[in-house]
This record gives C-alpha cells, structure tokens and sequence, in this order.
C-alpha cells in the first residue's frame, strides 16, 4: 500500500533571501517528482510539523524544486531556520492544477498579489515560453512595497518575450481593487513601471484570469474581472485552508462539501459561486 | 485495550472518565455514563486530559542544580539525602519555622494529608499552606463565621430539580462545565436562572435575569436584595427565630442599602434588584452559587458573609435544592483543605490552638506538635522577602505564575536558601530550585479526590509512573525515612484508614467503600453511614448561624485618570492555571496559544484600537503587552484577561492588597490603562 | 458467503474462547460502576449483550483517539502501524453501518494506511438490538436495528439459541472448523427472527426523518439565526464529534523528545472548535461558534448524502448522550423539523 502520510526525504540545496520575510528553497528530493502548475507540496519538519507549500519552479519532471515560503507562524519560522545542507520531508504533489489546457491559444491575465505569484510562476513561464505565441499575456502584479516584489530576474525575463506587465506597489492590493469603479479600468495604481489607468490589452471575453494573492484581494478581483465580460468559468483562483494531511482525510481544510486539499485548491468562479465556497 | 475508571484530574467537578491504555501507553479518553456528576459528558479539557501524561516534558528523573546554575541528572538516592541533608541542617540553625511547605489542590487527599504530617511532625513547623489561599480561603474563613463549615452545602446532583439558580461571581459553563450542564438542565425543565456577572459569560446569555454589576460591588448588590426581602416582608422568620443569630444589628445595617442606593454604586437598576430579590425569596427551592468573582477580593470574606446572610435570611439552607454552594475550582482543592494543608488546622478542620486535637494527633503521631498557626501562603513569600524563611518546599505548584504580583513572588523564590519544587513538568517555579523531584500524574497513581460538593472520589493507576517519576506520597515516605522519622505506608488505603481514624469528617470513607462507585460525601461519621448530599439539615455545624453584617467597601484599588481602566482576571474553558497540564494538550494549545485581552467596541473606539492589535497594558505594579479581543461580552470600563500565560503574567498587574482576615488577594480588581503600540 | 446457521447460546462462549487463541478479543462488559465499555475480555461470562449503547463507539479501535504514526530520529523513521488481530464482538448495527461509511472515506481515492490495516485485521460479529434505547433513532435510516448486509457476522437472539448470519470472508472464516457447534436454521427460526425484529422495531421512542431536515435545510428554510442560537448551549467540548461513529477529523502532532529523536501521532480533532480552521496571522474562518455547528450538520446531512449517498449520521444517539448542552443530532433535526425557534 503507498504510504500516504510518509514524507520523502528531499535536500535543501539553496535557499535565497528574497524579501526580509520570505525565502527561496531549492530543494533536491530523493526522487525526481513530476507536478503540475498549481499542485502544492505538504512539507514535514520532524519534530516541527507539516505545512501545505505551493510548488513555484518550472512544472514537469524535475530533479529540483523551488518553494517560496513565507514566515508567518510556527512552523514557517522553523524552515527559514534550515541552513543547506539539510534534509526536510516532502509529501506529494497534491491538489488539482490550473487547466491551462482549455486556455489554449485564448488571451490570458494572471493577477497575483504578494506571495500569489509563487503558485503562478509555473504557469506564467509555460505560456511565455510557448513557440509561436500568438496570444497576449498580462500579469497585473500587486507588493506591499517595491522591495516585496518578488521574482523580478523572471519577470523581466517574461516582459522580453512580450508579457504586458502591471505593477503596484505600496498599497499595492488596492489597485487592483479599485479597479471597476474608474472608467471601467483595471488599474488605477502608482509606481516605477504602472501608469495610472491602464487597461491590459486583451480580450476580455474569451479569455482566461488566474488569480492568486491574499483572501481580500480575491473577491473583488473576481468579481471585477466578471464585470469586465470574462466568463465565469474561466476565472481560476487557488484557495486558501488551514491543512494537516493533504489528501482529503484529516478534514480541516473541509468546507461548504469539498476538501480543499483533494478537490482544488484551484476553483474557477462559476464553482465557487455554485458551491458557495467562502474565501477567508 | 483496558479502561481504567478514574477522575478527571483538572476542575472541581469531579467527573468520572476512563483512561484507555494499551502497552502502559494511555491513547484515549472516554466518559463514565453513570457519573453523578458528569452523566456521559466531559468537557473539552476531559476529553483531552491524557495527553500531558506522555508529553517529553515530564520530569522523568531528579535534578539538581550546579554551582553554575544548570540542572543535571541525579539518582534518587542523592537528591533525596541532598534535601534531607539541607532540610536538617536550615531547621538546626535557624528553627523549624524558617522551612515553608506549599502543599498542593491537585495531588491526592492521602498525598496532602502525608504532606501535612511531614509538616507538622517530621520538619516541625504549621507553615503549610496551598493554592485555596487564592481562589477560597475566603469561603473558608467567611463560611466557618457563619455556618461553622466552609464548604458547598449541597449536591451538584441536586440542582435538575431545583426552581431557581443565582448564580454570581462564576462563569459556570466554562469553568465548572458540568455543573453549567445541570444547571442548564434545571433551566430546561422551567428553572429561573439569574445571573451576576459583569462580562456577559456564556450562562448569563442563558439567564433570564443577568445583572451586570460593576466589578468589586458585591456586597452592596446583595444587601440591596436583602434589603428588598426584608423590606417587602418576605424574610423566613421562623427560620431565622429558631436558627440563626445576631439579626438585629444585621437588619439595622441593611436599612442603609435601598435599592435606589445600591442602583448608584452596582450600575444594576433598581427595578432588577428588585425583581431578583423576591423571586429568589419566594421560591422554595433556590440554590446560590458563587465562585472565584466573590471570593478573590480584600472584601472577600464580606462578599462570602453576603451571600451567607441571603440564604439564612431566606431559609434556603439546610434542605435539599437550596443552599449555599461555593464552586471550587482545583480538582483537590476541597480535598487539601480537608487534610489540613492550611496552616492552622489538621486534618478535617480541627483546630491546632485546641489542645484537644493536638494531643489526639501527638499521639497517634509520636511526636511533640507546634503549636502556634503557621504561615499563609502569601507570609511565607514575604516571610522570605524578610528573612525569616529560609527553605520551601512547593509541590504541585506554580508560584512564580499564579501567585499576585508575581515579580515580588520571583525575587523571594531567588532569595531563598533552599527550595525544593516537586512537580510533574519544569514549571517556570522549578526553574529556581535547587532540587527538583519528578512526581507522577494522576494517570500513574492511586488514591483520592473529593470534588467541590465534598464528594470523595477514587482515582486508579492505569499506567506505570512515566521515568522514574514517583507518586508524591512515595517521594514524601521516602524523604522523611531520611530525615529519622519512620513514615512508612505500603499503599494509599492504608494512609487514607489513619486519616479515617484521625479525622471525624471522613471516619467512614475507606478505599474499599469508594470502589467502582460515585464515591461519598463528607461528612460520613461511619462505616456504614451513606455520605452527607447536604450540610446544615436541621442545625448548622456550629450551632446557630450567624448573621455577619457587613458593609460595602470598594475595592483597594479604583480607577483614576492615570489608570482608567479596571482590570479583571479568569479563565478560558480550554485552559487550566498556569497551562502546565493544558498548553502540552495539542488541541487546548492551538485553540488558546495566546493570551487575549478582552475589551468593549465602546472603548476600543475611544482608544481607536483594533480587532488583534498588540496593545501595552499597564498598572501601578507592571506592564505587559498582548492582543486586544474586542467583545460586548465585556462592559465598558473594564479589561479582562485570563491569568493562564507565563509569557503573559497577569499577575505582574493584579493588586496583591490581602483580605485582612483570609489573606486572599484581590484579582479580580486592579487598576490599569491601555495603550497601543504601533 | 451468506450463510445462516443456528447456534445454541451455550456453545457461544466455548467458540469465543477459541476463537481468543487466534486473536484478541473485545467485547462490551459491565464494570463496577454498572457502565458498559468495550474491552479487552478477561472472563467471557462478563460478557454483556444486553447494554446500552457505548460511549464512545467501537470507532475507537479502527481510528484511536491518539495513534502514533511515526517514531523518528535523525537518520530514521520508523511506521508505526498496528496490525493487531481483533474480534470486536457485540456491536450494534448502527456501528457496522458506520464501520461501512469510514471503510469507504478512508478507502477512497488515497487509501489511508493506518486505518486499513487496522480494518483488515479486525472482525466484527454485531448483534440485533432486541432493545433500542431512549436515545436510538436507527430505525428512520435503514442502519439498524438489524443489517440486510455488509456486516461480517450478524446474531439474533432468539432466546435460547442465536441466529448466526454470515456476511463477508472474514466472517466465515470465524464459523470454519466449529461446524459442530452450529445447526441448520429451520423455517421456525426465520420466523422467530422477524418476531424479533418486529417487536424491536415497535420500541423506538424516537421516529425523525433525517430526509425532511435534508429538505428544509435545501430549501432555504433555516437561516443563520437559527445555528446561532442553537450554538448558545454548545460548551464547545467537542464530545458530539469524538462519541460519533461516523465522525474521522483528526490532527497531527509531532513532539520531540531529544535531539532530533520524537515521534509523530494523529489524535481526534473536531469542527466544532474555531482553532480547526485558524490560519496563520491570526485568521478564523469559522469565528462563530454556529457556524462552525451549521459546518457539522451539513456536512452529515447534505454533503454526505451528495457523495456517499447515506447520511453522515447512523442514529446512534451518542451525540445525545454525551452533548452537555443537548445539541445533538435528534434535537436538532426535531428543531428544524418543527420549526422551533422560540427561545427554548
Ligand atoms: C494550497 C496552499 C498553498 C500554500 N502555499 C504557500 C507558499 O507557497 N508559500 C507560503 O509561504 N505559504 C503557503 N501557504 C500558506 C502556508 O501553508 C501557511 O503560511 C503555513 O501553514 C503557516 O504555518 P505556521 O506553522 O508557520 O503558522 P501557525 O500560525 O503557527 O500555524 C499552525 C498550524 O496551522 C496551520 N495553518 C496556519 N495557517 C495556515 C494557512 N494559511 N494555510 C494552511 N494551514 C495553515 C498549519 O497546519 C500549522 O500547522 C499555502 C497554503 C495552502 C493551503
Ligand atoms: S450524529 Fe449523533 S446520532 Fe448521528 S451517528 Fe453521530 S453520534 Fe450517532
Ligand atoms: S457535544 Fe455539545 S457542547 Fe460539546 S461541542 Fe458538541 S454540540 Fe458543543
Ligand atoms: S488537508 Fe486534510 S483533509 Fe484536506
């Protein structure tokens, strides 16, 4: 029988500084796994716990694997402690993916805000990568401040292949907030690349959101991006829950009928609607 | 898979549960379903009670301290000849009195009573006392000047079939969870439920009545109820004629409390005072609860003589469905207070000052006995403080966090020459010891509990002690063999048989009797006598009740400008004390990790602080800082905070004013201010 | 593999004690406190069948409250699992039909080792409940008072002799070799056994139709006023989850005894508390405590239905055993389905 609540042992191999509060693992485990976009990875601290971490390198086959953690608590606090070399656990990959399938060849617009992007870089690099792209790409992309944005070295990388880029900063969530109340715009933000009041030039109809960031930024982006004519359907969104075991057994992350570890994390809005899911 | 019967190790309830052990390791819990007490149900911290038990923590071995200050490793054998040895030689040079004892509410009754006799015969001195000294010595003190007997008169079982409860001063629900379940059931079944509480608990949302006082008024609420009572002519006078004394001088100081008076200092309108004060009067069966709201104030014994008089007045005392009904919070602490760990009185209240008493127990014990009362708890630190202490002996408890005014606690811990800490985890307390000794849990050891309606309970081993841990009766037997007297007992029925023949109270209370039962209830003066469900039946234990007139006084300390804040200390239901037990329970840990000070919106706005903003709450004796809770459940004006967290000392804020008779502090009322850090 | 036989009650305990050779044996028992509890068995004669039902299920052996799963070290982890062979003998129905809804969570899409190895090795021979309890309200969900199928061995007391109906593998393979104890069944004892049933049937006192409360939460009738005040009386003890049968939410917990040595265990946890759902920075989804009831109630009578096609709930009444402040499954599906909203 597969053990599922057995950690994998995996290798810190590296890990970067990239804002005072949040770090870069690049960990190696005993076996290469393969993931898609969106999965996240139940990572074990003996002795410490486990805490559900979004895989943000490259998907695939990969004999490496990128997680972007943020200190926030207990456990999160004990993996900034981890000093390569060091050996951690790993479980998974877990949760559902963002069907980037059904996207194919339609215009997409990823909004992430803060840590969001972690999750969303897999997929961003996908697409930016595609040969021949004849589809454009947005990423509107919120920090706290500019020294929290995070990524800069790939998101300059994406801009070079043609994405059209959206920053705030300061009350970076805000922007994105606002948007619809303006002129029908998306954003109204300041700061070094963001003119104020642009619209991302897609097509709005057929195109397809990912959205990722804190709870408070969630709904209104959503609900935003409904008004501009997005289809319901097309707008995915990672949830958050409080998660012990990841494979839809240990019942926290359980709500309004579905596990959030098994059954997504990812959610389009039309589902989230329909099921009522509350976004905390 | 076994289950072993036992007794639920955190409050007075005293609710019977089953361990389930499988290879010596306990891996679950579950209910007794013919518990008089708790029927089938346990609260949260019940259902969680055995993880502690094998939490890495524990004191698995002794330490002693280093010249360097750490800890290391010792055998028995050593560190009880060390202690011995210490012990010996502070008595030689400086007397049996400079040696203080902390005895503790929640170790067995055999375990207190061998402490006691350690005390008292082996070290010599009546310096003993326990943690009642902080939630019920002003029950002791109030109730023996009253009715000769200070603890609950009635039964919890009692209380389905009562008419009305008043309730005040206890958040039942949450502290004592099971008797809040009979009383909601009384409630269910057309039971009037009147509440006095400042904070809006879960059992005053449940009340018809619930008057919310201002904190510190007690004793001008009720002689404003009484005041209705005698006013409107529904005094019990046959009851009072033919039970009770001192009515006249009473009745004239109650005139000075109208309730339109008492409206002014209580905050509780007239009209309600009113209402409560005929409904209690009229009704037949009415049963008063009170707990830690009444009793931790300097007016603690006044607030306890209060309520004393109400039910004399009314004549609901001494029948069953009445009476008057201190909820006591430890699982042992009626317990200790019945084997004497209190510093004037042997085992079953008997006085040491009366030669009598002392000269039944020289004899049984073989040893001269002092007789001068010793120490309270609080004398014993300051005593230290002084210089007359010089050694103490804790078991079982967490000073350096439950006591007030905890920074004064700490330096005295420092300064003593020797102390000793016996105790289950390296509670902040041991960390200043010189010798710590690893006791056992209740999971690992026999004997008994009584609960808070003086119901004498048996609790089972149902698993080896964890390391070389000891139940605390060992570690007392073995250390008094070292220091020359012969303390020898080959298990706890046979200590519980010498309290039994020394002690009227519990002659009739043998292990074999309380087997595979819900126990009995003290007073029980026979082998065959069935236990006592009420107190005070057609005479009280001194003869006459006795009316105390007291007096409204406001607490030591009131807000002012500076301070304009009153702070008052609890409890939650997911935690216990000083959290020693509950924050090494995973689940009580995650729902309460940190310590949450509870204010009213009104006061939040005015201060412009918010929903878990980190605020700095200061009084005259400290500062702490911690998150803001904002509740209506609260009144404006007034802070709560429960006392739970070491890194959260309430007690560095609270008053240590004393009650000048029971030397209880005062911590339910302090002055303090708010401020927010940005 | 469905095989009736009769038995006299004299050979019972004679089989029991047989079959005790092989594997351990539990079974409800009286103590002295006059509770009955499932233990291990020490004196078959103590065996007691004609109880109440136990507090807490007999889930406790599938899924215990504490389970160690892992024990490591710096360079080691070793899995913990229990493979011990149990008989649980003496269950009720409503526990086997509970016993059906775990093997199929915990066997669906990630199979959960801890909880089928446990599974594997454990029989169960539950018995027909001559006499339902104040509390038990089976009848209106077709799990209990006796099982058409998916128990392992199921008896009826027909006074003087047992009908013994095999139900599974594991179940003949308790019957194979002791053939001499058992007989064929006659038509008579058929008829005893629907004897039995029908008066059984006749003496539940509670009759509550699960599926009306399904159909008024659906449509729209309970709003969250009324999870609201039903929450005034919880004492959040978390009892209703840990007594259920169907109940399986659980928390990790690692400690570290050492240097780098400790152990991982998994121990009930229940919705009911607001910690179940915090999240890091101080965040509860389910601040309210009616929120957090309204979350349990529908999970067993709506979700459950939507996915397994049974109620999250078997009728065993535990919940209204154990709940302090008589928020239970009963009451609240009465509450619902009578439309009380008064204060008490
Ligand atoms: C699908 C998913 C992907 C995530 N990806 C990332 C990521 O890529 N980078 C990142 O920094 N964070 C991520 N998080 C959030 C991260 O899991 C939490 O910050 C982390 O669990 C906090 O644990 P702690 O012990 O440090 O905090 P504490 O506050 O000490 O938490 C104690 C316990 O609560 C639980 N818990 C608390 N907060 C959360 C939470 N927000 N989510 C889930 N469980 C929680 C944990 O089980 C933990 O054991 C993700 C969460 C989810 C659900
Ligand atoms: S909800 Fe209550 S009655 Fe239903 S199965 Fe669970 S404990 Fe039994
Ligand atoms: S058993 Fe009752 S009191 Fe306890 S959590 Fe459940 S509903 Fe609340
Ligand atoms: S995390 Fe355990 S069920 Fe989803």
């Amino acid at each position: 029988m597969k053990e599922i609540y057995l950690p994998i042992k995996a290798e810190v191999v590296e890990v970067l500084d990239m804002t005072p509060d949040t770090k870069l693992f690049k960990v190696k485990p005993e076996r290469p796994v393969h993931y898609q976009p969106g999965q996240f990875f139940m990572l074990s601290l003996w002795g410490k716990g486990e805490v559900p971490i979004s895989i943000t390198s490259a998907c695939g086959f990969h004999e490496y694997v990128e997680l972007c953690i943020r200190r926030v608590g207990y456990i999160t606090s004990a993996i900034h402690e981890v000093k390569p070399p060091c050996d951690i656990g790993l479980r998974g990959p877990f949760g559902n993916t963002f069907l980037a399938e059904n996207a194919k060849n339609k215009d997409i617009i990823f909004v992430a805000g803060g840590l969001g992007i972690a999750p969303l870089r897999p997929l961003i690099t996908r697409v930016m990568n595609e040969k021949k792209r004849s589809r454009r790409i947005a990423l509107l992309y919120g920090s706290r401040n500019p020294g929290e944005i995070l990524f800069k070295d790939d998101i300059e990388a994406w801009q070079e292949k043609g994405l059209q880029l959206f920053l705030g900063v300061r009350k970076g969530l805000q922007f994105i907030l606002s948007a619809g109340k303006k002129d029908n715009c998306l954003l109204s933000g300041s700061g070094p690349a963001a003119e104020s009041s642009r619209i991302p030039k897609i097509s709005f109809k057929n195109a397809y959101a990912f959205v990722c960031g804190p709870p408070v930024m969630i709904s209104p982006t959503m609900i935003t991006l409904s008004t501009m004519g997005m289809d319901e359907n097309n707008i995915y969104t990672s949830l958050e829950a409080h998660m012990k075991c990841g494979v839809g057994k240990c019942g926290h992350c359980y709500v309004d009928g579905v596990h959030l570890c098994t059954d997504g994390p990812i959610f389009s809005y039309a589902e989230i609607r329909k099921r009522r899911l509350q976004i905390v | 898979m076994n289950k072993i019967a036992t007794i639920c190790p955190y409050c007075g309830c005293g609710c019977g549960l089953y361990l389930h052990v499988e290879n010596n390791t306990i891996v679950g819990v579950s209910p007794v379903r013919n518990h008089l007490v708790n029927k089938g149900s346990l609260c949260v911290k019940s259902w969680n009670c055995f993880e502690f038990v094998h939490h890495p923590d524990r004191l698995k071995y002794p330490l002693i301290k280093e010249k360097n200050g750490a800890f290391r490793r010792a055998s028995w054998d050593e560190a009880l000849r060390l202690v011995a040895a210490r012990l010996l030689e502070i008595r030689k040079s400086s007397g049996p009195d400079s040696i203080s004892i902390v005895s503790s509410a929640k170790s067995t009754n055999e375990e207190n009573y061998v402490m006691m006799k350690f005390a008292r015969a082996v070290i010599g001195t009546n310096n003993i006392d326990h943690c009642a000294r902080l939630c019920h010595s002003s029950t002791v003190g109030g109730l023996a000047d009253s009715f000769g007997s200070g603890a609950m008169t009635n039964s919890i079982n009692e209380i389905v079939h009562a008419k009305l409860l008043f309730v005040i001063g206890s958040n039942t629900t949450e502290q004592h969870p099971m008797i809040g379940m009979h009383m909601l059931d009384a409630v269910d079944r057309g039971a009037v439920l009147i509440v006095a509480d400042p904070r809006k608990t879960q059992i005053a949302g449940l009340a018809q009545f619930h008057l919310r006082h201002r904190p510190g008024t007690d004793v001008a609420l009720l002689n404003g109820i009484m005041n209705v009572i005698i006013d409107d002519r529904l005094v019990d006078i046959p009851f009072v004629k033919r039970r009770t004394e001192k009515f006249d001088s009473f009745r004239a100081l109650i005139t000075k409390y109208p309730p339109e008076a008492v409206e002014r200092i209580t905050g509780v309108s007239a009209q309600d005072i009113k209402k409560v004060a005929r409904l209690y009067a009229t009704e037949k069966k009415a049963m008063l609860f009170y707990s830690m709201g009444i009793t931790q104030h300097t007016t603690g014994v006044d607030n306890v003589c209060a309520c004393a008089n109400l039910t004399m007045l009314t004549g609901h005392i001494g029948l069953p469905m009445t009476g008057l009904n201190p909820l006591r919070g430890q699982n042992n602490v009626q317990g200790a207070c019945d084997m004497g760990a209190l510093p004037n009185v042997y085992s079953g209240y008997q006085e040491i000052r009366d030669p009598k008493s002392r000269k039944k127990f020289e004899m049984a014990w073989k040893v001269k006995l002092p007789r001068d009362p010793g120490l309270t708890l609080m004398e014993m630190f300051n005593g230290v403080l002084k210089g007359d202490t010089k050694a103490l002996y804790i078991m079982g408890e967490n000073p350096a966090v439950s006591n007030p005014d905890v920074t004064h606690t700490v330096n005295a811990l420092k300064k003593l020459d020797f102390l000793v800490v016996q105790d289950i985890f390296l509670s902040d307390t041991a960390e200043y010891a010189h010798v710590v000794l690893p006791a056992a849990t209740f999971a690992e050891k026999d004997g008994t509990f009584t609960n808070t309606e003086r119901r004498v309970q048996k609790i089972s081993a149902a698993i080896e002690p964890v390391g070389e841990s000891k139940p605390d009766w060992e570690i007392i037997c073995a250390l008094s063999r070292e220091m020359g007297y012969d303390l020898n007992y080959r298990a706890t029925h046979e200590i519980m048989e010498e309290i039994a023949l020394l002690t009227p109270i519990y002659r009739g209370i043998l292990h074999h009797r309380l087997e595979g039962d819900s126990g009995l209830q003290w007073p029980c003066p026979s082998a065959t006598h069935p236990g006592t469900p009420f107190l005070h039946r057609k005479k009280f234990a001194k003869g006459f009740g006795t009316f105390m007139p007291v007096d409204y006084v406001p607490p030591a300390e009131m807000p002012d400008s500076e301070f304009p804040f009153i702070l008052t200390t609890g409890r939650t239901c997911f935690h216990y004390h000083t959290r020693t037990m509950s924050r090494r329970t995973s689940t009580l840990e995650r729902e309460c990790p940190e310590c949450l000070i509870e204010i009213n919106p009104s006061d939040a706005d005015s201060l412009q602080i918010k929903h878990m903003n980190v605020v700095r709450v200061s009084s005259r004796r400290g500062v702490l800082t911690g998150r803001v809770y904002i509740t209506e459940n609260t009144p404006g004006g007034v802070v709560f905070m429960p006392f739970h967290f070491g890194e959260a000392p309430v007690n560095m804020l609270t008053n240590p004013a004393l009650d000048p008779s029971a030397k209880i502090p005062e911590y339910k009322v302090c002055a303090v201010r708010i401020e927010l850090i940005k | 593999m469905k095989k009736n036989l009769i038995m006299d009650k004299n050979y019972l305990s004679y089989w029991l004690r047989q079959i005790r050779k092989t594997m351990s044996l539990i079974a409800p028992m009286r103590l002295k406190n006059a509770d009955i509890v499932f233990k291990q068995v020490d004196n078959i004669h103590e065996i007691e069948l004609d109880c109440p039902a136990s507090l807490p299920s007999p889930k406790e052996f599938l899924l215990p409250q504490k389970e160690y799963m892992f024990r490591f070290s710096k360079n080691s982890v070793d899995v913990l699992k229990d493979c011990t062979k149990r008989l649980i003998f003496g269950v009720r129905s409503c526990d086997i039909s509970a016993i059906d809804l775990m093997d199929r969570f915990f066997g669906e899409k990630f199979v959960d080792e801890y909880y089928m190895s446990r599974r594997e090795n454990t029989v169960f021979i539950s018995i027909v409940c001559n006499n339902p309890d104040p509390t038990c309200f089976c009848i209106g969900l077709g799990t209990g008072p006796f099982l058409k199928s998916n128990f392992d061995i199921q008896l009826t007391d027909l006074g003087d002799r047992y009908l013994v109906e095999t139900g599974s593998k594991q179940g003949a393979d308790l019957i194979r070799g002791y053939s001499h104890l058992f007989s064929r069944p006659k038509k008579s004892d058929y008829d005893d056994q629907y004897e039995v049933i029908l008066s059984s049937q006749s003496k539940f006192e509670k009759r509550i139709s699960l599926e009306n409360t399904r159909q008024k939460i659906l449509n729209e009738k309970i709003n969250d006023l009324f999870w609201d005040w039903i929450a005034r009386r919880c004492f959040e003890c978390g009892g209703c989850v840990y007594a259920c049968p169907v109940c399986t939410c659980f928390n990790v917990v690692d400690r570290m005894e050492q240097e780098g040595d400790g152990y991982r265990f998994r121990i009930w946890d229940a919705c009911m508390f607001k910690g179940f759902t915090r999240m890091a920075g101080n965040v509860w989804p389910a601040e309210k405590k009616g929120s957090r009831i309204k979350q349990r109630y529908f999970h067993k009578l709506l979700y459950y239905p939507d996915h397994f096609g049974r109620f999250g709930c078997v009728g065993c009444g535990r919940c209204t055993i154990t709940c302090p402040g008589h928020v239970d499954m009963a009451t609240i599906a009465h509450r619902i389905d009578v439309g009380d909203r008064r204060r008490r």
